[in-house]
């Protein structure tokens, strides 16, 4: 059995290759050189942007593909969105329809390519509810392209926000941990979204576990989510460590005012023209998914308990707490 | 505050009148003129090289002497954003005295107020006035015999400043009101301030990325310290800020945006600890006040301070 991992410099790539350390595993990374590596996990250069990516991959060794290249960023551009997540995905299907012996094709999506869906999201295809961002939109687009036309071992598992590893260090910063800093040092005193808003987020720890369970799974749709926390609590559990900070303390600053959609829409409106400073680009890149703060969903995961025996929550408010914490200590200024 | 009414209000503005663009020609800004533009500001108004602070206070104070309104005055609370203007050293000081050439008490000699002691207040930016007011009321309470207090507040930006602070178009400007027992067109309920000195050395970001927070807070506060809410105000008096900031605040505290009254904000810009009585006097010309109608007068200023007074509208 042979794993193709694409985006296997990633983020999650990375550890999802060091899971599967003791298997034959092929890691295609943009930029990469083609060469061995010691733990005998073959690299292999790929730019999915690229016509005919895997031209010097044999697909009768591949077994297995993990598609895990995509831009992860709220604030891509549409564009950009489209050449890499979709019609990056695109190619990684044509390639698996030319792999012979494929018992898997796993793509790494989001919980978000539920767009502006709200309640209940179960594990099912979705049709287009509307996206807050082209991000959403080019992930939804991605699951589209993999399970349309059906006939391929399709297995999507729709990922949480990832803030941290398991020891509550941070390995990666994304909008969770960018919102939290303008929290911390003033630059932002409204909390966009309604508060009872869910938030599914999760360690890097359990998303690798829940993908590398679902190799093994049925085909089909699964929503790896731990428990969720609200965004009032979460903003409150940050508030909570902040506090007990001498710096921010002495700081005095208030906890955030909710804001109404438009009051948000609003500030960053306003914002655009406050060049020069922290603010602007700050606001910039809570913008692309503020909006979904206000869009309440419960992400159903039935088939992801059934399928993965191992499946356990996490208490999110420690999760945060711990979060917090190590950013705080850290003061910002870079992950691990 | 019984009893108290505020009322006398008067103002003067730079001599210049320079549209942002201009400024901006002259690099008296930071920002770009179209993210001013953008912001609702359009004109400024700037002294002469040789017209100060103290000019602004005497045209504002002159101007309620001419209406007959400065008799009686018993206090001068003068308030300023900036340090007094110094004269220029040609070396270090050797007599200090030189540093104590007080505004108010020149004033004071000015216009003949004999009987008025003088209170300087500089440490509220541009809540100043509206602290003035508060020290007014704090004044009449404690002096039975006191019947008026004259509040003045004026500052200009010294030759080469930008004449922007936090994203705001300054003008050069003073504004002065008296607050007496005698009735007048406001009665003053209530005066009150939030400060933050862990903020003192606020960046300009900071300051707006605060701005929300506090200033809903002490709208709040300055409501219920009149046993009302912020939507039940009839009027909210603002200093002149980007137009969306009180477009957010209204949403936030279920006031009428149409009740947020700045007027003077494309003709003015931001004056500093003036800009709210400029806006109040045009309230008050503008035939729209009803008796018994609520006004909160609300500014935050650098230090970080934020200060909101409400008054009563005694005489429409």
């Amino acid at each position: 059995m042979t794993t193709l991992i694409t985006g296997a410099g990633g983020y999650l790539g990375r550890r999802i290759a060091a899971a599967l350390h003791d298997e034959d595993v092929i890691l295609a990374m943009r930029g990469a050189d083609k060469r061995e590596r010691p733990g005998a996990q073959e690299v292999i250069p790929i730019d999915l942007c690229e016509e005919n990516p895997f031209a010097e991959l044999d697909p009768r060794r591949i077994t297995r593909i993990i598609h895990a290249a995509a831009v992860i960023r709220f604030d891509v551009d549409r564009d950009t969105a489209r050449r890499v997540n979709v019609a990056g995905t695109a190619r990684v299907r044509e390639f698996a329809e030319r792999c012979e012996r494929l018992e898997r094709f796993v793509l790494l999506s989001t919980l978000y390519s539920a767009g502006r869906r709200q309640g209940d999201v179960r594990e099912v295809r979705h049709d287009d509810a509307g996206f807050v961002n082209h991000y959403e939109w080019s992930k939804w687009a991605a699951e589209e392209c993999v399970l349309e036309p059906p006939g391929l071992p399709v297995t999507v598992v729709r990922l949480p926000t990832v803030i941290s590893e398991d020891d509550g260090t941070v390995g990666q910063y994304n909008a969770f941990h960018h919102t939290i800093r303008l929290y911390y040092s003033g630059l932002l005193t409204l909390l966009p979204g309604d508060p009872a808003t869910p938030l599914s987020l999760a360690t890097a720890g359990f998303t690798v576990d829940a993908v590398t369970a679902l190799l093994d799974a049925e085909p089909g749709i699964y929503q790896a989510c731990s428990g969720p926390v609200s965004l009032g609590t979460a903003v409150d559990t940050a508030f909570s460590v902040f506090e007990r900070d001498a710096d921010f303390m002495r700081r005095m600053l208030p906890r955030p005012v909710p804001c109404d959609q438009a009051s948000f829409h609003d500030m960053v409106s306003a914002a655009r023209a406050l060049r020069g400073g922290p603010l602007q680009p700050a606001l910039a890149s809570v913008a692309p998914f503020a909006e979904q703060l206000y869009l309440s969903k419960s992400f159903r995961t039935e088939r992801l308990r059934a399928a993965w025996p191992g499946y356990r929550t996490a208490d999110p408010v420690a999760l945060v707490e711990s979060v917090c914490a190590h950013l705080v200590e850290r003061r910002f200024n870079a992950a691990r | 505050m019984d009893g108290l009414y505020a009322g006398s209000f008067a103002y003067a503005l730079g001599a210049h009148k320079r549209h942002v663009r201009e400024s901006a020609g002259a690099g008296l800004l930071r920002s770009a003129p179209e993210d001013l533009e953008s912001a609702g500001f359009r004109w400024h108004h700037l002294c002469g090289p040789d017209e100060t602070a103290y000019d602004l206070a005497r045209a504002a104070v002159a101007e309620i002497a001419e209406r007959g309104e400065l008799g009686h005055i018993d206090a001068i609370v003068y308030a300023t954003c900036l340090p007094a203007e110094w004269p220029h050293a040609n070396g270090p000081i050797r007599d200090v005295k030189d540093l104590m050439d007080f505004p108010a008490g020149r004033l004071q000699a000015e216009f003949g107020l004999s009987r008025a002691i003088v209170v300087g207040l500089h440490q509220q930016a541009c809540t100043g006035m509206l602290g003035a007011l508060r020290l007014a009321g704090a004044l009449l309470s404690t002096e039975p015999q006191w019947r008026r207090v004259l509040c003045v507040t004026a500052d200009r930006f010294p030759a080469g400043a930008f004449y922007e602070q936090a994203y705001n178009l300054i003008s050069d400007g003073a504004a002065a009101c008296v607050v007496g027992r005698d009735r007048a067109p406001c009665r003053l309920l209530t005066v009150h301030q939030i400060s933050n000195g862990g903020l003192a050395r606020a960046g300009d970001d900071e300051t707006v990325g605060t701005y929300f927070a506090y200033t809903h807070r002490l709208v709040r506060e300055a409501a219920a310290r009149v046993g009302t809410a912020p939507s039940a105000l009839d009027w909210v008096v603002t200093q002149n800020t980007h137009e969306k900031a009180w477009q957010i605040l209204a949403r936030l505290l279920e006031i009428d945006h149409d009740r947020v009254w700045s007027p003077s904000l494309p003709d003015a810009g931001h004056v500093i600890s003036a800009d709210v009585i400029v806006n109040l006097s045009a309230l008050l010309a503008s035939g729209k006040l009803q008796s018994g109608q609520r006004v909160a007068l609300v500014m935050a200023g650098f230090g970080l301070n934020w200060q909101a007074a409400v008054l009563e509208v005694a005489q429409p």
